[in-house]
């Protein structure tokens, strides 16, 4: 079982770790740490790393025993080096390198944006390239093109808030809690999605970024306008007339580029992608398009380090010692 | 007995290795040109040279590594550093407090009779600090105290300790308020030298591998504001 990969994934609040054998993913393993960051409402960066300090460690071992190997198995470390919180990415980075510097191993950095792309290259049903990928979580939102399996190129992305970030934000003004995505999903279901006119955020734009900080803002003047009692009256239509807009915004801008672009295979990833009404509205889409629609499963959505080991697969690895002095990247400075 | 030890709880990043108690490998490197440490680009590099001094890791007995207190993104640094080694080589490692290693080598220096005050900057205008005795001992734990605080507590004691370490050059005229001496800003005594976190370690013989608790001595910011908020709610 020689020549493995050993993944490893910080860059926010899931402490995460993998074993692949080429395309395919032996262990996937993910200790969330939602529960330590719901009491404030948020991700606190200082307390995801304390957790990820805690957790980096077992995860690994827990990864390489549900993989059955060892790390004599094991040929090559990858660790997320980037973008992302910087004291949680150092903390799977400072692993990664002494995991790999005593056995000469090479480590392979990658880009988190990249993982997410890569997650469509792994077992039972690899998708090649070239093809669309929405990316949709709680700390991205972007549009990429993806024409071979070493990187992408960025075609639009959020000017403000990330789509899962407002997601969660408006979760918070409905007192739903955190991670608030789900419940506001479900809270939807029971109301009018046409119940408030939203703003149609970057619909005059040509271009393919994306803007959801008007939608926020729009849902916090509707709020105070409605006042305590009628928030909780109207909760449920406020949560739907926000999550058709937000998914139109998406899906507005994936269509805008499936038009232009004459692509054949679209991708949904990021942990908005487990949004049903999302995945809906992309699959209506494709089919007006006449592109294939690929869904990973919810495990290679949110973030994971399977991802990880599969943009490794394609990526470069740096050999023993060139990766000593590596650092993590807060920001996205590399190109992908 | 070989140990690799390293510190980079303070803006150092400090590593040492050791055969038999004498250090083999040492060294000590501050401030990057940026002006930031350089605990991420240079620690393991300097690990690994430490290592390879004492004949390659087959050669290294144990693992030792600073838990702070410090700067928690140097802290994490070299505890994950220390894990992700150990889970590579199956080597035991030991934890060793920053204050103790600044402690203990304060003792060399200071001379019999006189107790030794280990302060680091803590930031947020506070300072961490632990007292030793002239043989190393610790006679106050460490805690984490503003300056005006430290001072008090210093000025209760019979006689004034020797204080080293960033902190007591950092607070300097809040400790000599209270006749403490504080060596020269340059005085090497102030830094931390990993032999002290390598002799330290070798010391501890039930070291227990996986039992490397970071000490921070002070929660995140956030929960301090919601402690706060909660506690102003309440009233
Ligand atoms: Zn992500």
């Amino acid at each position: 079982m020689a020549g493995l990969i050993l993944a490893l994934e910080t860059s926010c609040d899931d402490t995460c770790a993998a074993v692949l054998d080429g395309p395919r993913v032996l262990a996937n393993t993910i200790s969330s740490q939602a529960a330590a960051h719901a009491q404030f409402g948020g991700v606190v960066p200082e307390v995801a790393s304390r957790h990820h300090l805690e957790l980096a460690t077992p995860v690994v071992e827990a990864a390489l025993s549900e993989a059955g190997a060892t790390l004599d198995d094991v040929g090559s470390v990858a660790v997320t080096a980037g973008p992302g919180l910087i004291g949680a990415l150092l903390v799977g980075v400072s692993t990664a390198k002494a995991i790999a510097a005593p056995r000469r191993l090479p480590l392979i950095p990658v880009d988190h944006l990249q993982g997410h792309v890569a997650a469509n290259f792994l077992d039972p049903e690899p998708l090649e390239p070239p093809f669309l990928c929405l990316l949709a979580s709680g700390g991205h939102t972007l549009l990429a093109a993806v024409r071979g399996h070493a990187g992408h190129e960025v075609l639009g992305q959020t000017l403000d808030d990330a789509a899962g970030e407002a997601f969660d934000k408006v979760a918070r003004l409905l007192s739903l809690g955190y991670p608030g995505g789900p419940a506001l999903e479900k809270l939807a279901r029971e109301g009018d999605p046409a119940a408030f006119e939203m703003p149609v955020a970057m619909s005059r734009d040509p271009g393919l970024d994306f803007s959801f900080s008007g939608l926020k803002t729009a849902l916090v003047y509707l709020c105070r306008d409605l006042g305590p009692d009628g928030v909780s009256e109207r909760r449920a239509d406020l949560a739907a007339s926000f999550q058709a807009a937000a998914v139109g915004q998406l899906v507005a801008k994936l269509e805008r580029a499936l038009k232009g672009g004459g692509w054949q295979a679209v991708a949904l990833g990021g942990g908005v992608a487990a949004n049903g009404p999302l995945r809906g509205a992309v699959r209506e889409a494709c089919e007006r398009n006449g592109a294939a629609l690929k869904l990973v499963g919810l495990e290679l959505c949110t973030d994971n380090a399977a991802m990880i080991g599969s943009a490794a697969r394609f990526a470069e690895p740096i050999p023993y010692p060139g990766y000593l002095a590596y650092d993590a990247f807060a920001t996205p400075k590399r190109a992908a | 007995m070989a140990v690799v030890g390293f510190d980079t709880a303070t803006a150092d990043t400090a590593v040492c290795s050791t055969r038999g108690g004498t250090a083999m490998h040492e060294e000590r490197l501050g401030l990057g040109p940026d002006g930031s440490p350089r605990h991420s680009t240079a620690l393991l590099d300097e690990v690994e040279r430490a290592a390879a001094a004492i004949g390659g890791w087959g050669a290294v007995d144990r693992i030792a590594v600073g838990l702070g207190p410090g700067s928690f993104v140097g802290i994490r640094i070299a505890i994950a550093t220390a894990r992700g080694l150990a889970a590579s080589t199956g080597l035991p490692m030991t934890g060793v407090c920053t204050l103790d290693a600044l402690g203990h080598a304060a003792g060399e220096a200071v001379g019999p009779d006189r107790a030794c005050l280990v302060v680091l900057d803590a930031r947020r205008g506070e300072a961490f600090a632990a007292l030793y005795s002239a043989d190393g001992s610790r006679l106050w734990e460490p805690f984490v105290a503003a300056p005006e605080e430290l001072a008090d507590r210093v000025g209760a004691l019979p006689q004034p300790p020797l204080a080293v370490g960033s902190g007591a050059v950092r607070f300097r005229d809040e400790l000599a308020s209270r006749d403490v001496e504080v060596p020269g800003d340059a005085d090497p005594v102030h830094r931390v030298a990993a032999r002290h976190v390598c002799t330290l370690a070798e010391a501890d013989d039930g070291g227990d591998g996986d039992r490397l608790e970071p000490i921070y001595l002070r929660p995140p910011d956030a929960q301090r504001w919601r402690e706060r908020n909660d506690a102003k709610t309440a009233e």
